[in-house]
């Protein structure tokens, strides 16, 4: 894959606030990268920084091998969604969506053809004339969409466009903005606090925190091999449990010893205190006795495809979260079972960095 | 109860409308009389528009209105954009000291301007009045197009800007159309402060010049002439058609939002 916009050591800070402590990240040509984190982490400013919008207080930004670090916003082949869609509302939706056609001059007959066949792009045939605020809020995220692309930018920046929609519209627009992606066949960077979001769509997800980058990587390589902590905990439902590697590949837990894949070889020797991740799905129940640990379930939860079950350990010092298809009564004791692939052994932080992603678990 | 309260409004609309009506009424009196209705007659108003003094006053008041309203608006809508690129904590300041000017009495203001133009000696005149009217005029300027530039005006600068906008061309087709409805009712506000204004006048004018307010002050002394009735009633059929356009086409911009 060609690169086509990479940061070089980002810094930003706002009076004294840091906002970007060095941020490094590669975007390839025609890739969905999302930028995922908790409010505050700094996804919002790193997409600012590569629109033109904040000028970082060091290091490098560069488009298509060009630094373009102190390039202004409007000379920039980069378009954005902003969050609330900021459509301008004294035009209709025809002249907002010709408005970076007309500011780069061109022909009438070229921007009316662009205008419908954007609107078609995003299934809004015959809105040119409403206005905005005729429009849903639905409508309103295509048309914000629409004006960007007509532009035929390189990239496409979209900040949240989801958040201000309801669950039934956002998964909508999610397969929508896919569809479009593939269409265009143009780089997105996409802005998002939810997890979903970022899973669902994207080719690279990038987990940031207190501005420092957490973890790069594949959905699925962030959700099955979350790189610490933070990463496991705010991508999807897990249980973060402290740990002790006993043997090569045996990590103890509140001690019970659990068979895994990682060891020496992977940096994890016999010794070694771990944090130790287990997804919900993954503990598989057995009868009382015929796993590797026991328990008794305190809690049920019936949420539409699962149920989701707290089990809290004999000696009362754990509670383990499950979620299973059959259902179990409360109260009952059960055997508990998780195959050694599906144990995520973790680092636990250490320098800087890496307890900035410390978190309350 | 409710035929109560229809009666208290009618009693509400009298005390407000009684007075007016009544010099309406008297503006189309032959005689001069105040208490008597002879005959109608449009008498005074013809002595209203032969006289050289009352033409110069009406001249002067709304020449400078609308002089006064324009620079203030200007001066205004540029403060407002000024304001809003500082500090939160500077813009505060600023903000309140704006407010100050509002809440002052006028014959404070007067007083003051005329002691400051006695001091540094200009002679007061024509562009005196202007320059006071102005001046009081900015803090409501500032104050009706400040609500109007928000985090949503600049979201809408940067959207301009991110589809190739230069800045010049961003403020001119997005920002200022934002503005406008603030800008409009600044410079509305201004010239009815303006027109309205007496004690500020009366301190920075000089001899020989007279808007309507001061003229008619003068001329109480000497005994008011029913030709004054005439101006008055002009002037308030002038607000009220302005009003009821201005209601009117509010009106059918709400109706095309909703």
């Amino acid at each position: 894959m060609n690169e086509l916009i990479r940061l070089e050591n980002i810094t930003k800070s706002f009076d004294e606030n840091v906002v970007l402590n060095g941020i490094d990240l590669t975007v390839g040509e025609n890739e969905f990268v999302t930028l995922l984190g908790p409010s505050g982490c700094g996804k919002t400013t790193t997409l600012r920084i590569i629109g033109g919008f904040e000028q970082p207080d060091s290091g490098i930004v560069y488009f298509d091998g060009q630094d373009i670090t102190t390039l202004p916003a409007n000379q920039r082949n980069i378009n954005t969604v902003f969050q609330n869609y900021a459509l301008f509302p004294h035009m209709n939706v025809g002249e907002n969506i010709a408005f970076g056609l007309r500011v780069s001059g061109k022909s009438d007959a070229y921007i009316k053809d662009k205008i419908k066949y954007a609107l078609k792009l995003v299934n809004l045939k015959g809105y040119e004339n409403r206005r905005i605020d005729q429009l849903s809020g639905g409508q309103q995220q295509r048309i914000a969409m629409a004006r960007a692309i007509v532009n035929e930018p390189k990239v496409l920046l979209l900040d949240e466009p989801l958040g201000a929609l309801d669950l039934k519209l956002r998964q909508e627009m999610q397969y929508e903005l896919v569809r479009l992606k593939k269409e265009l066949g143009i780089t997105f960077i996409y802005v998002t606090h939810d997890q979903e979001e970022a899973l669902t769509m994207s080719d690279k997800v990038v987990v940031m925190n207190e501005g420092y980058i957490q973890q790069e990587g594949t959905p699925e390589e962030i959700y099955d091999e979350p790189i610490n902590a933070f990463v496991a905990d705010f991508i999807g439902d897990s249980n973060i449990l402290s740990g002790k590697m006993v043997d090569e590949r045996v990590v103890e837990i509140n001690g019970i010893q659990f068979p895994c894949i990682d060891g020496t070889e992977q940096g994890f020797p016999p010794k070694k205190r771990v944090d130790v991740v287990i997804r919900p799905e993954d503990i598989e129940i057995r009868p009382y006795g015929k796993g590797l640990f026991n328990g008794t379930i305190i809690s049920k939860l019936f949420i539409g495809v699962h149920y989701e079950m707290l089990v809290q350990s004999e000696d009362g010092k754990i509670e383990w979260l499950l979620q299973n298809y059959d259902q179990h009564d409360v109260g009952a004791k059960i055997g508990m079972y998780v195959r050694p692939e599906n144990i995520q052994i973790m680092h636990k932080p250490k320098s800087e960095a890496e307890s900035a992603m410390e978190i309350d678990l | 109860m409710k035929r109560l309260g229809k009666i208290y409004i009618l009693i509400i609309m009298l005390f407000l409308y009684l007075p007016i009506l009544t010099l309406m009424v008297l503006s189309f009196n032959e005689a001069k009389s105040m208490a008597v209705f002879t005959r109608f007659s449009l008498h005074w108003y013809a002595e209203l528009f032969q006289s050289k003094l009352m033409l110069g006053a009406i001249v002067n008041t709304f020449s400078i209105a609308i002089l006064a309203a324009l620079i203030a608006t200007i001066v205004g809508t540029m403060a407002v954009l000024g304001i809003d690129a500082m500090k939160p904590r500077t813009e505060n300041v600023l903000l309140a000291a704006n407010n100050i000017p509002m809440l002052n009495a006028d014959i404070v203001t007067g007083i003051a301007l005329m002691l400051f133009f006695l001091m540094i000696g200009v002679p007061r005149g024509y562009c005196t009045i202007l320059f006071s009217h102005a001046t009081f005029c900015i803090p409501y300027v500032i104050l009706s197009v400040r609500p109007r530039l928000n985090k949503n005006t600049d979201k809408l600068y940067e959207a301009a800007l991110d589809l190739g906008a230069s800045e010049k061309y961003a403020f001119r087709k997005i920002v200022l159309p934002e503005l406008w409805p603030g800008i409009s009712s600044g410079f509305l506000l201004s010239f009815t402060m303006s027109v309205d204004d007496f004690i500020i006048t009366y301190f920075t004018r000089g001899a020989g010049i007279n808007t309507i307010s001061t003229l008619i002050y003068s001329e109480v002394k000497i005994g008011i002439r029913p030709s004054l009735f005439a101006l008055s009633t002009i002037i308030f059929v002038v607000a009220l058609v302005t009003l009821i356009i201005v209601n009117y086409k509010q009106n059918k911009a709400d109706k095309m939002a909703a």
